[in-house]
């Protein structure tokens, strides 16, 4: 087993347009865990549901990977031996995309090749699950369906077997399998595609804004159900969401995307404790927590940049209340926050691309007043 | 699987049955509208003055009109078409006889266009924005724009009159309008009959479908272009089919249903222009027999084809309606209204 489940190295992502391309993930590097959940977080527009499509070369037909690795720990079933090992040959022949590691790139696979990986080894839950069913079939043939797709062999009195169970374990009647997608609520819905996500185990779930649609109450129960079911597949989680509370809740880390870069990733516990960019810092003011007695929700001034003419400084520059000089000139790398505090650790728990570490205190403390951000709405 | 319950389709025959009544006034009163009667049509001024009288009375032409319509209504609905002057018979025998060559003609070219159209909308809305989208989907609207008949007229030009291959009129090579379909077949062998059948029909059915089939593959490729960026296509896409079954099983199926209500529309167009282009081709049905009484005056005839045609689209539309419940499961006519 490879360290990591997924390892994403500087990806660029290109969406070809009538005028100049447009780059809505810009050298964007991450990694997942086994078993872990990976929350991106960020205002709508920022690449973060591109950078997931990308995973498994879901794009839209105007948009491809310009470069970058999408390494992925877990390969093709003819590239494995009987014992699942990926076989040396394998690895030792540059035309197959396989790492030492045995890691494989999805971003060089063909998209035949992808497909036997999506849904097998990377299963998606869309944006608008409510909508994801398709209308014409039952629900539990949806889900045979995939079953029978990715274990070709497999019995299809058995696999309405289990396509039941899923169903059964999501809190849905066995016998609504033979349903309808138009006879099932809202909540239903959603739950009958997180059970078909669960369809093949697979090693990573992609839940793209898996709460948005539903009202509060249902919200709760299904990152409910996503968890418990998370515990018993042993799935990774790669959750989407522009709810920056959802993440609180269910991430181990996360990272914060603005204008196609990462602003700033870690753990989520870390991220929370000291956070470390002026945008992570403005985007919690604007959501609701429990813990925090906020009297006001104050919201980041102006909209996100339109990706189609980046300028050469921080993405974030034109709205942040603390640039600096520095910002205009370039975007800032990635610095480890703990180094940056002093602390420095072994490992890089948490980074952020600001120039302004230095003073994150002051920062912080700067962020947290309402005038700080009002004052740039003058700006 | 049948959402359609006895009563709802109780409910539908009931309302079918006023629909007919409607298209029987409708026959009654159009030709009656025409300049001129019926009466012109039978007797000749040179004719003995009692003679004249004899034929009109012997219609009931003598009564008036709403008599003549109540008697109407009756006769129609207990099977009654009348007696054809200018045929010498019964309309019925002669609509008997025709209505199987007009349902071939019908049939076939509603059977193509809308395996044709919704076929080819498919691709093209799958492939939307392509050279190959571009050039069907305008050659498409240059077919929808120009008259069946013209069209008729171009195939017969070049298929008979410059190439020969096929012939210009008539269902077969003899017997035009022999009283019985079967005749040829009891005389010739079988495959002989029907691949002259097919000889003749060739162009008759390649005028109607080559403008038949646009209406539904406009309708599908617009629905492909809209399901294409549906949420259940890109769940089928990310589930990792191969985009020939997402293409068929989970986009076309989904944009086919939209094309089952243009069909309800279709069909009159079509029963409409295979009404022209039987008179073209002298396809011996309904269409020639209609064109061919309305301009001899044969009421009886004239208004029993009209009101026949009339029933045709009522009961295709029945059916269209009783289709849809299978495409569609979000519409059931369980409930009687």
């Amino acid at each position: 087993m490879a360290d990591h489940l997924l390892e994403i190295n500087d990806l660029n992502v290109r969406y070809r347009m009538d005028g100049p391309d447009v780059h809505p993930v810009d050298g964007v590097s991450l990694t997942v865990d086994h078993g872990e959940t990976f929350g991106l977080v960020g205002e709508s527009g920022c690449g973060k549901t591109t950078l997931a499509k990308s995973i498994i070369q879901l794009l839209d037909s105007n948009g491809d990977v310009e470069s970058g690795e999408i390494w992925f720990d877990g390969t093709l079933p003819a590239w494995t031996d009987e014992r699942g090992e990926v076989r040396r040959d394998v690895v030792e022949d540059p035309q197959y995309p396989v790492r030492e590691d045995g890691m494989t790139n999805l971003a060089e696979l063909s998209l035949e090749q992808i497909r036997d990986v999506r849904w097998r080894n990377v299963a998606l839950i869309p944006q608008s699950a409510l909508n994801a069913l398709n209308p014409v079939y039952k629900v539990g043939d949806q889900i045979v369906e995939a079953i029978t797709r990715h274990e070709p062999g497999t019995d299809v009195e058995e696999a309405r077997g289990r396509a039941r169970d899923l169903l059964e374990r999501v809190g849905i009647d066995r016998e609504r399998a033979d349903d309808y997608a138009h006879e099932f609520s809202g909540g239903m819905k959603q739950r009958a595609v997180i059970a078909m996500s669960m369809a093949c185990s697979p090693d990573l779930l992609i839940a793209d804004e898996p709460t948005t649609a539903l009202d509060v109450i249902i919200q709760d129960r299904v990152l409910d159900e996503i968890k418990s079911l998370q515990n018993e597949f042993d799935v990774a989680m790669l959750i989407v969401s522009h709810d920056i509370s959802v993440m609180a809740e269910t991430c181990d880390r996360m990272g914060v995307m603005y204008g196609g870069k990462m602003m700033e990733s870690g753990t989520t516990e870390s991220i929370f404790e000291r956070t470390a960019n002026p945008y992570t810092l403005g985007l919690r003011n604007s959501f609701p927590t429990v813990e925090e007695d906020q009297e006001q929700l104050v919201s980041i001034p102006g909209t996100p940049p339109t990706l189609r003419d980046p300028n050469p400084g921080c993405r974030f520059v034109d709205r942040c209340p603390f640039a600096v000089e520095e910002c205009r000139d370039s975007h800032p790398p990635m610095y480890d926050v703990d180094r940056a505090l002093g602390e420095a650790t072994d490992e890089v728990a948490h980074e952020s691309a600001c120039y302004r570490l230095d003073d994150l205190e002051q920062v912080q403390e700067d962020a947290a007043k309402e005038e700080t951000w009002l004052q740039q709405t003058t700006h | 699987m049948a959402r359609i319950s006895l009563r709802y389709l109780a409910y539908r025959l009931v309302v079918s049955y006023f629909v007919i009544l409607g298209i029987m006034t409708l026959a009654f009163l159009l030709l009656r509208l025409m300049p001129g009667t019926f009466a012109d049509a039978l007797v000749s001024p040179d004719m003995p003055r009692e003679a004249r009288e004899a034929i009109v009375e012997q219609y009931g032409l003598n009564e008036p009109l709403w008599r003549q319509y109540l008697a109407f209504m009756v006769n129609y609905q207990t099977g009654q078409f009348g007696w054809s002057p200018t045929y010498g018979t019964e309309v019925w025998s002669l609509i008997e006889r025709r209505l199987p060559r007009t349902l071939v003609l019908f049939g076939a070219s509603f059977i193509f266009g809308y395996i044709i159209g919704p076929l080819v909308g498919m691709y093209l809305g799958w492939w939307r924005g392509t050279k190959r989208d571009k050039s069907v989907f305008a050659a498409g609207l240059v077919a929808y724009s120009m008259p069946a008949f013209w069209i008729a007229w171009l195939l017969i030009w070049l298929f008979n009159y410059e190439l020969g291959w096929l012939p210009s009129s008539y269902m077969m090579s003899q017997y035009p309008d022999d009283p019985s379909l079967l005749a040829p077949f009891e005389q010739w062998t079988w495959w002989r009959a029907i691949v002259d059948v097919l000889h003749h029909i060739a162009l008759p059915l390649f005028s109607i479908i080559s403008v038949g089939w646009v209406g539904a593959m406009l309708v599908m490729r617009t629905q492909m272009n809209t399901v294409v960026d549906s949420d259940y296509v890109y769940l089928a896409k990310a589930k990792g089919l191969s985009e020939r079954t997402v293409m068929i099983k989970h986009a076309a199926r989904n944009a086919l249903i939209p094309v089952a209500t243009q069909a309800i529309v279709g069909v009159a167009f079509i029963i409409d222009g295979a009404v022209i282009i039987e008179y073209v081709f002298s396809w011996p049905g309904m269409g020639a027999l209609i064109v061919d009484t309305v301009l001899r005056r044969d009421y009886p005839t004239a208004q029993a084809v009209f009101f026949i045609l009339g029933v045709l689209i009522v009961v295709m539309r029945l059916l269209t309606d009783i289709a849809y419940t299978y495409l569609d499961p979000r519409i059931s006519f369980e409930g009687g209204e």
